[in-house]
Parts: structure tokens; sequence; C-alpha cells
């Protein structure tokens, strides 16, 4: 170290002196990262407000009676204990998990099949590709809109009158609590496929094309190859559309509220649906507050199994 | 006939039943809007134009509400997006390339906080937004929405892709710190910039549930609430139909523009689904 001899002879290390001024060395760390102070804090500010706060907030509102007007009360665990003698939430998570039953399978396979189409390569296979992911980016209003039409339950609905080309009789869908679920699962199945199509789609590209010869040379038929090869293969992608589609079929509310309102007899009302109702048209948001952690554990419970097994890359 | 001529076959054949399939809601949704019906006639093929007419448009722009619906979802459309894609852009960069401490877990709490469903968030924020007076404000929708993680991390992977040298060598040029990132990250991330940008005006302009819960006078209502209300009501076919044609226009030309982005944004990110 270099030392600076002074007068009185006590030595003083340089470095110090080395260093630039205060007002200096703050102006060359703003230069450098002004970015981040200029965009980050006001950001981290936002996200403590919008998201953090609301979050501890959330769980402390499952304590309370909280009205719009007027003082909230602490209620203890009230909320909670509700929940769990509470018929209409419990047929609220069954019918969620119908909805998914519906739903995921159908979803997968739809998108699956679509990819293996469109892979196909054939002229204008583009344009039908477009055309399959028409519905992912139309809204739910649009579709659920012409959903209740097509699906009328009288004689002269759409799919009725299909259905009596080959001899079915006019079926209630919306108003028949059996098979108000599943035609609005299907109205999910249209929206969503075109978006599991496209994973799908995604997944088949990276298969290395030796693979498949090796399959020819080996003299397996197409449909072997496809079974033994090109499904396995397929699997990190099985399991992605898995975990998004099912987390997507814990949070459907739009159609359930735009055509059966959660009816005929409960038969649509899905958790979110039901925690809308709770909360913002009955204002016990507590009691929504509840519902929305239950639906949280579940998601929560789906996203470590996606952590779990997605982590496992597969090796060809 | 070859087998692989036969096999061209089989796929167009499939291709098309699937088109048709997939096109037909579209169809009777657009057939439908130039039918002029008061009511569902006894007739299941009644939205088959038989004398096709631009009532029911004309009908719907002239309800005042109709307009000022369009109005307020391109107001909490438009500014969300570019809102979203500026940070978007700016946080994708401060996460991939500026060094500080805590980088790390800033950006991972972030990410991990998307994993609480909307859902949970909207009650809470109810009565935030019931004290700040925000209820029926563009600011209720508007405000929460400004940035979101998925597009910092879209700009993020692809930025750190970016080999340092090209931003050292600027910065030994004597160039600041804004200047790197507008000079030079801004334009290189144009790609992502346009994933995150289709993604946003899709979710904000389909979006029903949060509007729906802070949008409670007609006059606030965006699009989508609005043609709720016009559907939960026993509705008029023709109408329902031009209101929600009127409403696809944005979303199609996006469609017709952006579709690359939204393909690859999906298989880079699965934002949602």
């Amino acid at each position: 170290m270099i030392t600076l001899s002074k007068a009185n002879g006590q030595a003083e290390p340089l470095i110090l002196q080395h260093k630039p001024p205060l007002g200096r060395r703050f102006r060359l760390e703003f230069k450098k990262n002004a970015i981040v102070y200029v965009f980050l804090i006001p950001i981290l500010a936002h996200f403590l407000v919008f998201q953090i706060f609301p979050l501890a907030f959330s769980f402390v509102l499952t304590f309370m009676d909280w009205p719009i007007i007027g003082s909230p009360k602490y209620v203890g665990l009230a909320n909670w204990s509700y929940f769990f003698q509470d018929e209409i939430a419990w047929k609220a998570i069954w019918n969620t998990v119908l909805f998914s039953v519906y739903y995921i399978l159908p979803t997968m396979g739809m998108g699956l099949g679509l990819a293996l189409l469109v892979n196909f390569g054939v002229k204008a296979s583009g344009f039908f590709k477009s055309l399959y992911f028409l519905p992912v980016v139309t809204s739910f209003v649009i579709i659920s809109g012409i959903w209740a039409w097509l699906f009328k339950g009288t004689e002269y609905g759409m799919i009725n009158y299909i259905l009596s080309w080959i001899g079915i009789d006019t079926q209630l869908f919306f108003s028949d609590s059996k098979q108000a679920l599943p035609v609005l699962a299907a109205l999910s199945v249209f929206k969503v496929s075109g978006s599991t199509m496209v994973y799908y789609y995604a997944g088949l590209k990276s298969i290395p094309s030796h693979l498949y010869e090796a399959a020819k040379i080996d003299g397996a038929s197409k449909w072997r190859t496809f079974w033994r090869v090109t499904f396995p293969l397929l699997l990190p992608i099985h399991f992605y559309v898995a975990i998004i589609t099912t987390i997507g079929s814990f949070q459907i509310f739009d159609s359930a509220y735009l055509i059966t309102g959660g009816g005929p007899n409960y038969a649509t009302t899905t958790l979110v649906y039901y925690l809308y109702e709770e909360g913002f048209t009955g204002l016990r948001l507590g009691y929504a507050s509840v519902l929305a952690y239950i639906l949280f554990f579940i998601i929560f419970a789906i996203s470590l199994v996606q952590r779990k097994y997605l982590g496992k890359d597969v090796h060809y | 006939m070859t087998v692989s001529m036969k096999k061209n076959v089989f796929v167009y054949l499939m291709l098309m039943i699937l088109g048709i399939i997939f096109f037909f809601p579209f169809a009777m949704m657009i057939l439908g809007s130039l039918q002029k019906v008061e009511r569902a006639t006894a007739d299941p093929l009644f939205w088959i134009p038989t004398n096709p007419t631009l009532y029911n448009f004309s009908y719907i722009m002239n309800q005042s509400s109709f307009v000022q619906w369009i109005k307020n979802s391109l107001v909490i459309t438009i500014v969300p997006v570019l809102a979203q894609i500026f940070f978007g852009a700016v946080l994708g960069y401060i996460f991939a390339k500026k060094k500080f401490p805590g980088r790390e877990f800033v950006f991972w709490t972030m990410m991990a906080v998307v994993m609480v469903p909307g859902q949970l968030l909207i009650i809470p924020k109810y009565v935030m937004f019931s004290q700040f007076g925000w209820i029926n404000t563009y600011a209720s929708i508007i405000v929460p929405e400004l940035w979101a993680i998925m597009g910092v991390f879209l700009v993020r992977q692809f930025m750190m892709t970016i080999p340092k040298d090209l931003e050292e060598a600027a910065y030994m040029d004597g160039a600041g710190d804004f200047t790197i990132f507008f000079r030079i990250m801004l334009p290189l991330a144009k790609p992502a910039i346009a994933t995150i940008g289709t993604f946003a005006f899709i979710s904000c302009w389909n979006d029903l549930f949060t509007p729906l819960i802070f949008m409670t006078s007609e006059d606030m209502f965006p699009i989508t609430v609005g043609l709720a209300s016009i559907l939960t009501k026993e509705g008029n076919f023709g109408v329902e139909m031009a209101g929600s044609a009127i409403s696809f226009v944005p979303t199609f030309l996006i469609f017709i523009f952006f579709q690359r982005y939204f393909t690859e944004g999906i298989a880079m990110t699965g934002l949602k689904s």
C-alpha cells in the first residue's frame, strides 16, 4: 500500500484519496445503474401495494366480517368453519372437479390431434392452424353468446336440429342439470384446443427426425411409431399441458356466469362462480376470501406437482 | 392413386372437417349479425340471412352506451398495453443485465406471486379501491395492470442471450445506462416486445371478471361487460351478434398481424390459457 507522509509523520492510506469524492462516485454509479434506480424502485412499490399487500390483507379478511359500508368486525374462524359445513361450497368444488374431468383430456387429445394434422405439412396447413387458433384469442363473451344459441334446448336449436338428422331426441342442454356442465366444458375445449395444439406442435417439431428414420428402418408401422416414439417423447408437453389446463379449469367462471348463471339447481356453480356470488353479489367478502384461499391451495398443490415432475427433462 | 396421395386426401379431409367445425360459430356470428330477427323464429336456420341488412349494426351503434363501452375498452386496453410493453422491456433489461444485491430474490419473488390466482387478490383490491374511491374509474383496471411479470420474464430470457460485450463497449464509449437501454437493448428486444403487446392486448380486451367487479355503472362498462349485460337479458340474436362482431374486430386485426408472436409466445412461456 502506498502511504503518504504528512508533516507530523503519521501515515495515512493513500487509497482513500484515490477514490473520487462522494458526489462524483454517486454520479458515476448513477450513470452506470440509473435505470435500476429510476424504474425498479417505483415498480417495487407498485408490487408491494398491488400484490403483496392484497395477498396479506386477503388472509386477514378471512377472519373478518367486512361490509363495504359500516365497520369491519373480527369473527375469528367463523368463516373457515362455515366453509366446512357449506354444502354449496363443496358442491361447487365437486362441480369444478367434474368440469376438469370433462375438459382436460378432451382438450389435450384435441390439441394433439390438431397438431398432428397440421404437422403433416400439406399445403394450407398454416391457414388451418390459424383457424384452429382463432377461438383462443376470441373472448369468452363472444363464444358464450354463440354457444347459448347453438345449444338452445328446444327443437329449434342448431345442435338439436343436427342431432335430429341422426334420430336423437331434442336435448335440454343448459336447462338440464346433468348436461349443462358438459356443454360448458365443450365450450372451453373449443376455446382452448388451439393453444394446446401450439404446445404439441412445438413438441412435435423438437423430436429429431433420425428417431423416425430409425423406427422406419426397424420396419415399425406408422401407428406403432406414434405410440412407441412420438407419444412417449411428448411426455414433458403432456405434463405441461395437463398442468395448465388443470389450473385453467379450476378458474372457470366466464361461461358459467354468462350462460347458466350457476344453474340449473347449482349444477354449474363452479368454485370461482360461487366466490363471485358470495363476494360480490352477497357482499360477504370475508367468506369469499376463504373460498379464494381454497382455490389458491388447490392451484398451489397442482403447481407443486408440476415442479416435481417438470424439473425432470426427457433426453432423446 | 398412390399411398401418399391417399394420405394427403385424408389429411385434407380431416383439416377441412375440423376447419368447418371451428369456423361454424364464427360463421353463425357473422351471418346472424346480418339478419334482422326480433325473436328467434321457429326455425333452426333462422340465423342465415334471408334479407342481409346492416340494421343490427346501425341499431347497436346508435345506442349511446355501446359506443361508450367501446371507448372504455379502448382506454383500459391501450394504456396497459403500452405500459406493459415499456415496463416489460425496462425490467427485463434490469433483471437480465444489471447487477445489484437481491436481484434474483426480487425477480423470483415476483415470479412466485404469479401463482396466486387473480380471484384471490381481487377481493382485497375491491376493499382497497373502495377506500381509494376507485370503483367505477379507469384507475381500478389500469393501475394494477401497468406491468406484468410474465412480460418481464420474456424480455429477461431474451436479453440474457445478448452478449455482454455489446453493452460494455457502449459503456466504454461513454454511453450512459439510458442510452444503452434505448439505443441498443430496446431495438434488439423487438420480438419479445411484440409478444408482450399482443398478449396484453388480448387479455385486457377480453377480460370480463375484473371490470365486472370494479365497473358497476353502465357508462363505465367495457365491451365485455356491456355485451354480457345484453346476453344475460333474454336477447335479440341479431343485435347480440352485431355487438359481438364489432367487439371481435380489434382482436381479429391483432390476430392477423401479430399471429406469429402469439404462437411463439405461447410456446415460450405458456402465459395464459
